[in-house]
C-alpha cells in the first residue's frame, strides 16, 4: 500500500514540474503588461519579504525605479504602512514603443508580528529595494531566563 | 554563428551554473527616435556585475541576477533570488559598439545608437 501512496506522490510531483516548466514556457513566449510577473503583485502592492531574527525584523520591498524621495514610511506600534508613488521615466522627443511598466501609486500596510521600536528602524534604499530593518520593542524582545 | 554552435554554447554556459535561477522575464518600455532605441527594464535588487547585456546577429540579450542577503527567520516571502532574462530583435542597423548601459534603482537603462545610413533623410526635389 505505502509503495502505491509512493507512487501517486511521484506522479503529482511530475504533474507539478510539468506545469512549472509550462509556465516558463508561456513567460519565454512572450509577456504581457499587468500579469503577476512585473514589480507588483495583483493586487497593485510591491513584493515584500519579511524575516526575522532575535530581536528585530527586516523587511525588504521591491521598489524599482523609486527614490527615496517617492516613498513613505509610516510606523505605529506593529503597524507599518508604505506608500509610494512611481513616477514615469519617459524620455522627451521618443515614440514609445513598448510599455509595460506601469506608473501609478500604491499603498500597503502591514501588521507586524510584534511592536518595534520606532525611533530605531532604519531604512535603505539600494539598487531598486527598500530594506527596514525594524528592532523589536523592548517588551518584545526575546528574554534569557535562567534556571534555578 | 551557424545553430549548432549556439547550441554548444549553450550547453557550455548550463554548466558553469550551479544553481538553476527561476528566470522572469523583466518588464520593459521601449522607447524611440531618429538617433537611437533606448530601452529600460525593471530589475530591482540586481547589482551592476551581475548585469551582463548580449548583441549578436541582430538578437539583444539582457540578464541580470539576483543575490538577495538573507537575515534571520523568513515570517513571509513574496520574492526570491531570480534571473531575469529577456530576448529582442533588434535591427541590423544598430551600431553594437556604441551600445551603452546604466543600472540606477534597479532600472536597466540601454542606448541603442541607431546607425547613421539607417536615419531617414530627406530629399528635395530638384527643379528642371
Amino acid at each position: 500500500m505505502w509503495t502505491r501512496m509512493n507512487d501517486f506522490n511521484r506522479m503529482l510531483d511530475a504533474m507539478d514540474r510539468l506545469r512549472s516548466n509550462l509556465n516558463r514556457v508561456y513567460l519565454d513566449y512572450d509577456r504581457s503588461y499587468g500579469d503577476e510577473f512585473g514589480w507588483r503583485t495583483q493586487n497593485g502592492f510591491p513584493r515584500t519579504n519579511l524575516s526575522e531574527s532575535g530581536d528585530s525584523f527586516q523587511l525588504i520591498a521591491e521598489v524599482p525605479g523609486l527614490t527615496k524621495d517617492d516613498l513613505n514610511i509610516r510606523i505605529q506600534g506593529n503597524y507599518l504602512e508604505l506608500s509610494g508613488t512611481r513616477k514615469s521615466d519617459a524620455p522627451k522627443d521618443y515614440k514609445a514603443q513598448r510599455v509595460e511598466r506601469d506608473t501609478a501609486s500604491f499603498t500597503r500596510s502591514f501588521t507586524l508580528p510584534s511592536e518595534v521600536d520606532a525611533d530605531k528602524i532604519e531604512a535603505v534604499l539600494q539598487d531598486g529595494l527598500l530594506s527596514l530593518s525594524l528592532p523589536k520593542a523592548e517588551a518584545a524582545k526575546p528574554k534569557q531566563i535562567s534556571i534555578s | 554563428m551557424n545553430e549548432t554552435n549556439e547550441l554548444a554554447t549553450r550547453k557550455e554556459n548550463m554548466l558553469e551554473k550551479r544553481v538553476e535561477l527561476p528566470k522572469i522575464a523583466p518588464a520593459v518600455d521601449i522607447f524611440e527616435n531618429e538617433d537611437e532605441i533606448l530601452l529600460h527594464a525593471d530589475m530591482p535588487g540586481v547589482t551592476r556585475e551581475n548585469v551582463t547585456v548580449n548583441v549578436d546577429n541582430g538578437k539583444l540579450e539582457i540578464s541580470g541576477i539576483r543575490n538577495l542577503q538573507k537575515k534571520g527567520n523568513s515570517t513571509w516571502q513574496e520574492f526570491t533570488d531570480v534571473e531575469y532574462r529577456r530576448v529582442f530583435a533588434v535591427p541590423q542597423t544598430i551600431v553594437v559598439s556604441k551600445v551603452h548601459a546604466e543600472l540606477k534603482e534597479g532600472v536597466l537603462k540601454l542606448h541603442l545608437p541607431k546607425a547613421e545610413e539607417s536615419k531617414p533623410r530627406t530629399i528635395k526635389i530638384s527643379q528642371l
